[in-house]
């Protein structure tokens, strides 16, 4: 879909991308990483001649780039960047409307995707559409300049650092969303990065750049399972197999029957003392996690009645598409071996404890649980 | 700050005279204090401004409208004082007798008005604003009415010179709006080339401000040899207009260049990446978002141009200025009044007409909160 051929860009005697030649298959999501100043933006900024090539060419769907007029090639072609760059004076309903009004679209037509696609990035429109970009959180602009790129449904989408300038716990959640959303529509991606956990975990194949030169272009597996050099070696990090675990969706690997109550915290603490585990989660009425109760707390002398754990699911639970990785490192965080897993409205649905994620790892084909493998799971 | 404006105001009610007593145009006047022209209105006055004191000591939950209520208060009893003293000293009938206001009733207006506008900041409420406002205006429309504010010599002097007065004003507002205009009909592309190039930005910028340090009335006599020279009409309306023109452009110039720069790099990255072309970029995203600042800069100009033609009338302009200067050469203070007053309230106007504007057509996803002084 996408091909990059001999693609350079000189600024002076340096060369920023050097003879760089890339395919992406359509309905792929192909990350460029690297460390800083490898080309990786200048590429990305390339394809939509944001930047125009020393040299090299770009064939977008079989069509040499420098063909088109620069305006209706990047028309086509769906564009995130870190900052988002939202235009403030315009609410978040006209700020996705802005490339269809460019294309001439009718007003209703407009409209109705716009509400269509704030539903795509889990933004309610009837409370979003009207507000303005300096009404939203970072997490919530970085959702809806996401929509405004898909907004006329180019096949193309560019994303420079699209989760960059995002905390971790919101950063996860985006990652997450990308996913499922990149799942449903297979879009051609290309997707800038320089962080190898976000690599792993999105890309269908990953180059990773380096003074402008390609090092390795493959699927994660094989960039993880046989670097080509010591640079990628290094890059990529010693221990392949737990960044393996950032392809694992937690799904996978859940345990779907935990101990809970939802009633008041004395029946709790009985519950939870009599329980083999000897651990139980707290949910209110809705089965929203509420917390938990740990009886090693009792133990140590604490009173029955202060024994829960309350906590905010937001913060102390993981979802059913969440990396692996992402959840052991919620679990060392919270400093247990234990992590609930939680739907997007918190509702409680199981757990995943550290003998799982090391059972994954030691098994060696943790790779084999591909979000595709995940997601035929999660329809059964 | 509410405080010394009190003070301010009962200084001049105190120690100074409030109503200067003339037997006629020509001989030297008597001055008078407050309490021996404005009869019970003299008591009325201090009990008002007494109170705008007593409010500056208010909780801060009351200080605002406190300080409101009694500046307006203030302001219909030094009306009526005014018009009880003008009404006392002239006798009935057609009479050449002149009442003038005195410096101590100027300063005590000066005070009432900085405790209204104190007032109306820290209020907090548009619609104690709007009261005050419209209460205002009735105790201007009754002293006329019935306080004999008619008998002041300011008054006088405007019924003599009605016609003239109100063919001036429109001059004044004419050329005010005129230079403005021309001055953003050029000034507006001019500050949008100097966003684009750098050779308009090194040009234009500087030349626009050297411009504005050179003396209205040297710019004046610069523009004589030119005109001259072209055959034009060297004094009077043509080279105030192009006077006004020189003098809006820099605020407007300026304003327009740094609202087209001052736009996030990103926005403008991101339409630029979402395919819009030059001029959409310009029309969809960096004006609008510039526009608080292109505005401001044309509140400036016109704010800066009233001043300005007002001076322009030495060199031939009909306009307020004209009133003014003639005043000056009869030393005739109520018609320098006559021109002055009139071309503080068309500052006003435009003020405030300007940023009513902005409040209408900013969009509010960039508007400022207005934050309390």
């Amino acid at each position: 879909m996408i091909t990059l051929e001999s693609l350079t860009k000189r600024y002076g005697d340096h060369l920023a991308v050097d003879g760089l030649t890339l395919d992406v298959p359509e309905g792929e999501v192909a990350v460029l990483i690297g460390p800083s100043g490898c080309g990786k933006t200048t590429t990305l900024r390339m394809i939509n001649r944001l930047i125009e090539p020393t040299s090299g060419r770009i064939l977008i769907g079989g069509v040499d780039a420098s063909t088109l007029k620069v305006e209706e090639l990047r028309r086509g072609i769906g564009y995130v960047i870190q900052s988002v760059g939202l235009f403030p004076h315009l609410t978040v309903a006209e700020n996705i409307a802005t490339v269809p009004k460019m294309l001439g679209w009718k007003n209703d037509r407009t409209a109705a995707r716009a509400t269509e696609l704030l539903d795509l990035v889990g933004l309610d429109p009837t409370q979003y559409a009207g507000k303005y970009p300096r009404q939203l959180s970072g997490g919530e602009a970085q959702r809806v300049g996401v929509a405004r790129a898909l907004a006329a449904d180019p096949p193309v989408l560019l994303m420079d650092e699209p989760f960059g300038a995002v905390d971790p716990l919101n950063r996860d959640r985006l990652q997450g969303e990308f996913a499922r959303i990149q799942r449903e529509l297979r879009k051609t991606v290309i997707f800038v990065t320089h962080d190898v956990d976000e690599a792993i975990r999105l890309a269908d194949r990953i180059a990773l750049m380096r003074d402008g030169k390609l090092q390795q272009y493959d699927v994660p597996e094989a960039l993880l399972d046989h670097p080509g050099n010591k640079f990628v070696h290094d890059f990529v990090g010693a221990d392949a197999a737990l960044k393996r675990l950032g392809r694992v969706r937690v799904d996978s690997v859940m345990r779907h029957t935990v101990p809970v109550t939802a009633s008041s915290d004395a029946a709790a603490v009985e519950l939870a003392t009599c329980s083999p585990e000897r651990f139980v989660y707290l949910t209110d009425e809705r089965g929203v996690l509420a917390g938990w109760i740990d009886c090693r707390v009792l133990e140590r002398g604490t009173p029955p009645t202060d024994a829960a754990t309350r906590v905010d699911w937001r913060e102390a639970a993981v979802m059913p598409d969440t990396s692996l990785k992402e959840a052991l490192s919620r679990m060392l965080a919270l400093g247990y071996r234990l992590v609930a897993v939680v739907d997007a409205e918190g509702v409680l649905l199981g757990d995943v404890s550290l003998a799982d994620v090391e059972r994954t790892m030691e098994s060696g084909d943790a790779h084999l649980a591909t979000p595709v493998a995940a997601e035929s799971a999660e329809e059964v | 700050m509410a405080l010394s404006s009190a003070v301010v105001a009962l200084v001049g009610w105190s120690l100074l005279p409030f109503v200067e007593f003339r037997p006629n145009r020509i001989v030297d006047g008597v001055q008078m204090r407050v309490w021996a022209a404005a009869g019970p209105w003299t008591w009325v006055l201090l009990a008002t401004l007494l109170a705008g004191l007593a409010s500056a000591f208010a909780p801060a939950a009351w200080r605002g409208r406190g300080v409101l209520g009694s500046a307006v208060a203030s302001f219909v009893a030094l009306l009526f004082a005014l018009g009880f003293a003008a009404t006392r000293l002239t006798p009935p009938g057609d009479s050449p007798v002149r009442v003038s206001i005195g410096a101590g009733a100027w300063i005590v207006s000066v005070g009432v008005a900085a405790l209204w506008f104190q007032g109306s900041q820290s209020s907090g409420s548009s619609t104690w604003n709007w009261v005050a406002g419209t209460v205002g205006a009735a105790a201007v429309v009754a002293g006329f009415a019935f306080g004999g504010l008619a008998h002041l010599s300011l008054i006088i002097e405007y019924q003599t010179q009605k016609d003239t007065f109100w063919w001036l004003t429109y001059r004044h507002v004419l050329l005010t709006l005129g230079g403005t205009a021309i001055a953003a009909v050029i000034g507006v592309p001019l500050g949008i080339a100097a966003a684009r190039t750098r050779f308009v930005r090194y040009t234009a910028i500087p030349a626009v401000s050297v411009i504005q340090t050179v003396p209205s009335l040297a710019l004046f006599g610069l523009l004589m040899v030119p005109l001259a020279a072209l055959g034009l009409p060297s004094i009077g309306t043509l080279p105030t207009l192009i006077a006004l023109t020189l003098y809006a452009l820099l605020p407007i110039v300026r304003n327009t260049f740094l609202g087209v720069t001052g736009v996030d790099a990103a926005v403008v990255d991101a339409g630029r990446g979402m395919g819009m072309s030059g001029a959409e970029l310009l029309l969809r995203v960096e004006l609008p978002l510039g526009l608080p600042l292109l505005l401001e800069g044309l509140r400036a100009a016109l704010v800066l141009t009233v001043g300005i033609a007002a001076v322009m009338a030495i060199g031939g302009a009909q306009d307020l200025g004209t009133l003014v200067f003639t005043g000056f050469g009869e030393q005739a203070t109520d018609l320098v009044l006559l021109g002055a007053i009139p071309m503080v309230v068309l500052s006003i106007f435009a003020d405030q007409g300007m940023r009513a504007l902005e409040r209408g057509i900013v969009s509010p996803g960039i508007r400022e909160k207005r934050s309390p002084s």
